[in-house]
């Protein structure tokens, strides 16, 4: 009937059911085996397993059972006691016991789960028994003659309770980062929890800010007082237990009696970095103890707020827009979308009229007062190509022959308008006869024009030294005589543009073209 | 920089937040240098002025403008080619960013359509999306083309027309920061427990009420100015005795500063104010405007400014004679039966929507600044 197979001692595999399939079913029945070793139970039948685990003894735990022998992290035995049916005679029986390897497997597994779950604790008690020992330590030191086992008893257990301390500091404040990372998970832990991490931090910092500060004071006493003087007290009781190695037994004593000695004042150096700041660069670890601690909390209190920020309507966005996704939904009608799109995402454009220039130069050359009504007020003039086709533009094609007449009437008249203007300057500046500049009169702004068109020509004509100059127009219409006037002085000429000014001339202009 | 020139960007930087109020770097790069550069003072001005927050960084400038409850329903959100969102769409687009909101940090299209169509299926929503439609697939698309030109999402790889022929998927960033200034009123919606549309909407857009006289005055400057700087016209009939009495007395002063901020310029008349646009710039609606469509409004415009008001059924029939007359300008199809019905609702949104017409059932009026339009005389060129 032992048909099972045992497994081979090489081939095992103690921790292949962690990541098996139904890893769970596998560690609570590993746990009852556990238990029951610890209640000196060794052999199990698959229903006591069954009844520990509040189940039916069904299939499936069965071949639970019969993978973890496979495994070997179970052995399996035939079960040669008696039945009470036909069918328990004929199905295979066993008794199911922990092999070594599984037992192993057990306790590595066991202690995994202890250090991962582990929660530092901070200890404030560990403060004020190490400042007790200290202080006791200072009254020994002004002893003369201390009695050695005492202090070495007082060191050593100020040695076991710093060190307590230190590791619990460490894994306090790995905890302390886990705790602060699982705020994204579950929320109500972390909400319950907060409170007392709270309390619990503040009480440690008091307590590290008051006995800190009285560590360090009675470290740095003792030191004034020779704390070498205990230390080597503690290293020769040490030494006196060293076994006698080698020929020179005084040279094995003296080298122990160093080693220990080394190693108190090693610890000595690690106690006082932990209370004592050796300068600004490297901060004693109870400092940076309360800074890490002051961070969790400042730490925490953020993601609080933000568990809560998460919480509370405002911040829920996600929520906010299901819920407007809601309302879309049932609004009545497009308008209503409309608006409430508006309202909620105020993403629209600010929405203005036009004006021109024209309109605007209106309304201020008019003084509108701000009650005339807008029937009244200058208003915006369309274009009425605009108007007459929905476009600035002339669409289409262009016309084949364009009537040109009115165009060209319009340069005719223009031409003749032009032409009578220059005459009538030609006649206005025509001087009939030399005359000084200073009496020339007022001349309007297209004789003024001509006139200095004239004088350009002259002056430009005129060769450096000369002082008299003739010259004509480029146009070949007017002829312009032009002499300096010795002494004439400065001379001004009015103009309806203005006023110019220069060296007195006589100037002579004829018109050309007769008359 | 000259203080001239300093001003004009300061106004060019107000504009731009007043047309566009969520700017991105990706988008409106220049526009939001300028905001970045005067921010303080424009932070300032809107606090003072409007109550408006701003805010901005190096990615996203946002203006967070609030509007009355009012019955303006003239602000649809648009797709790209300018038409309107529908009850799909906008329920769409809401239940997307609830998805984007949980999201990771990319995700692509396919993976976004099947969490809104999860979304979509809650029984409470009382909404039938399923995708299987290419039409609600285009509004799906519409949706993400949307949130793109937001910027809320950016593309990575692939484009939308693949997904919609069913081809290919695309990939998005989401744009976590942009995502968190999209809405705008003070109280988030999941908070407000109200049944009905317009109880939901007033204490959406509800603002705390002042205490003190001097609380209630400023209240007061900061609703009229926003109304002013966000509507083409504000009427002194659409206001309360309070607002009414507080406009007419400040007009002056609340325009002035107006005017400097935004170069906008008062069209102070006896039945309202309107901030004009020399610019004609900062406006999504147009008049006078090109095109068939503009040239309806025009002329819309022009028949109801003549007279007491018309029924629907007159301006029906006048726009099927302007569409006979200006067959050859207009674009094809205007002649055909019933396709006065589509030119007429356009003219008369536009109308609406710059406050120059009412529609009341089937009545439709003129409002007073309809009358600050005429045709201009014309002008012979060379002369």
């Amino acid at each position: 009937m032992t048909d099972l197979p045992q497994a081979i001692h090489r081939g095992l595999q103690p921790f292949a059911h962690l990541s098996a399939p139904n890893a769970s079913l596998y560690r609570r029945v590993l746990r009852v085996f556990a238990r029951a070793k610890e209640r000196f139970v060794v052999h199990l039948r698959p229903e006591d397993v069954a009844a520990e685990l509040n189940r039916e003894s069904d299939d499936q735990l069965t071949q639970a059972l019969e993978k973890l022998v496979e495994w070997g992290n179970l052995r399996a035995d035939a079960d040669t006691g008696r039945v009470t049916s036909v069918e328990d005679f004929h199905r295979k029986r066993f008794l199911f016991q922990l092999t070594a390897a599984g037992q192993a497997a057990e306790q590595a597994i066991a202690l995994y789960e202890e250090a991962i779950g582990r929660r530092g604790v901070l200890q404030s008690v560990a403060l004020s028994d190490i400042a007790d020992q200290l202080q006791s330590l200072v009254v020994f030191a002004g002893h003369a003659d201390p009695d050695p086992a005492k202090v070495h008893l007082l060191l050593l257990s100020l040695a076991e309770r710093f060190s307590s301390l230190a590791d619990n500091a460490q894994a306090f404040m790995a905890s302390l980062r886990r705790a602060i990372d699982f705020s994204d998970g579950d929320v109500e832990g972390f909400v319950a929890y907060k409170e007392r991490l709270i309390d619990y931090i503040n009480r440690f910092i008091a307590d590290l800010a008051n006995s800190g500060a009285r560590i360090a004071t009675l470290l740095t006493e003792l030191e004034a007082r020779d704390h070498r003087a205990l230390l080597r007290l503690a290293a020769r009781r040490e030494a006196a237990d060293a076994v006698p190695e080698g020929a020179d037994e005084a040279e094995a004593y003296g080298r122990a009696e160093a080693a220990a000695y080394a190693s108190w004042e090693n610890r000595w150096q690690g106690l006082k970095d932990w209370f004592v700041s050796r300068d600004a660069g490297r901060p004693s670890q109870a400092r940076l103890l309360r800074q890490s601690a002051v961070t969790a909390i400042k730490q925490l209190v953020d993601a609080v707020g933000l568990l809560n920020e998460r919480r509370s309507g405002r911040s829920d966005r996600s929520a906010d827009f299901r819920t407007l996704a809601r309302w879309f939904a049932e609004a009545p009608d497009e308008a209503a979308m409309h608006r409430l799109w508006r309202a909620a995402f105020g993403l629209s454009s600010a929405r203005h009229l036009t004006v021109t220039a024209e309109t605007v130069s209106a309304w201020k050359d008019g003084d509108l007062p701000p009650g005339t009504p807008w029937r009244d007020a200058p208003p915006v003039r369309i274009s009425p190509q605009l108007r007459r086709t929905g476009s600035y533009e002339r669409r289409g094609r262009p016309n084949k022959i364009q009537d040109r007449s009115q165009a060209r009437r319009l340069l005719l008249e223009q031409a003749d308008r032009e032409a009578a203007e220059t005459a009538a300057a030609r006649a206005r500046l025509r001087t009939g006869g030399p005359t000084l500049l200073s009496e020339l009169d007022v001349l309007d702004p297209r004789a003024f024009r001509l006139f200095l068109t004239l004088l350009g020509d002259a002056l430009a004509a005129r060769h450096p030294g000369e002082s008299e100059v003739k010259a004509v127009t480029g146009d070949g219409s007017m002829e312009v005589r032009l002499s300096l006037v010795p002494d004439g002085g400065q001379v001004e000429i009015h103009t309806a543009d203005g006023v110019l000014t220069g060296p007195e001339h006589l100037i002579e202009i004829t018109d050309l073209t007769g008359a | 920089m000259i203080p001239a020139e300093e001003l004009a960007q300061r106004r060019t930087a107000l504009r731009s937040l007043l047309a566009r109020p969520l700017l991105t770097a990706a988008h409106d790069p220049d526009r939001l240098v300028l905001v970045r550069r005067h921010l303080a003072e424009l932070r300032a001005w809107l606090t003072r002025e409007t109550g408006w927050r701003l805010t901005a960084d190096a990615e996203t400038a946002r203006l967070f403008k609030t509007v009355p409850a009012g019955d303006d329903a003239t602000h649809p959100a648009r797709g790209r080619s300018g038409e309107r969102f529908g009850r799909r769409r906008y329920v769409v687009l809401c239940l997307a960013l609830a998805v984007l909101e949980r999201a990771d940090a990319q995700t692509t299209l396919g993976r976004l359509a099947e969490e809104v169509l999860n979304s979509a299926a809650e029984p409470e929503l009382g909404f039938a999306f399923t995708l299987d439609s290419r039409a609600e697939r285009a509004d799906l698309v519409a949706v993400v083309r949307t949130l793109l030109d937001w910027g809320v999402l950016r593309r990575v790889a692939g484009d939308e027309d693949a997904y919609l022929s069913a081809a290919g998927d695309v990939l998005y960033d989401v744009r976590r920061p942009v995502l968190a200034t999209l809405l705008t009123p003070a109280r988030g919606p999941s908070t407000i427990g109200a049944a009905s549309f317009e109880e939901r909407l007033a204490e959406l857009t509800a603002e705390p009420v002042a205490d003190t006289d001097d609380l209630r005055n400023q209240a007061m400057r900061r609703r009229l100015t926003r109304r002013l700087l966000e509507d083409p016209v504000v009427y002194y009939d659409d206001l309360d005795a309070a607002e009414r009495a507080y406009l007419v007395s400040q007009r002056h002063a609340i325009t002035r500063r107006i005017e400097e901020a935004t170069g906008l310029l008062a069209e102070s008349r006896a039945e309202g104010i309107a901030m004009v646009d020399p610019d004609d710039e900062l406006t999504d609606v147009r008049m006078p405007e090109q095109r068939t469509d503009g040239h309806v409004t025009l002329l819309v415009a022009e028949h109801l400014s003549g007279r007491d008001g018309a029924t629907m059924e007159e301006l029906r029939a006048f726009v099927r004679q302007a569409a006979a007359a200006h067959v050859s300008f207009w674009r094809k199809g205007v002649t055909e039966p019933g396709a006065e019905d589509g030119l007429l609702a356009v003219a008369l949104e536009k109308l609406t929507a710059l406050r120059l017409v009412e529609v009341r059932g089937d009545r439709v009026r003129g409002l007073p600044a309809i009358a600050r339009y005429a045709l201009g005389t014309p002008v012979i060129r060379g002369q």
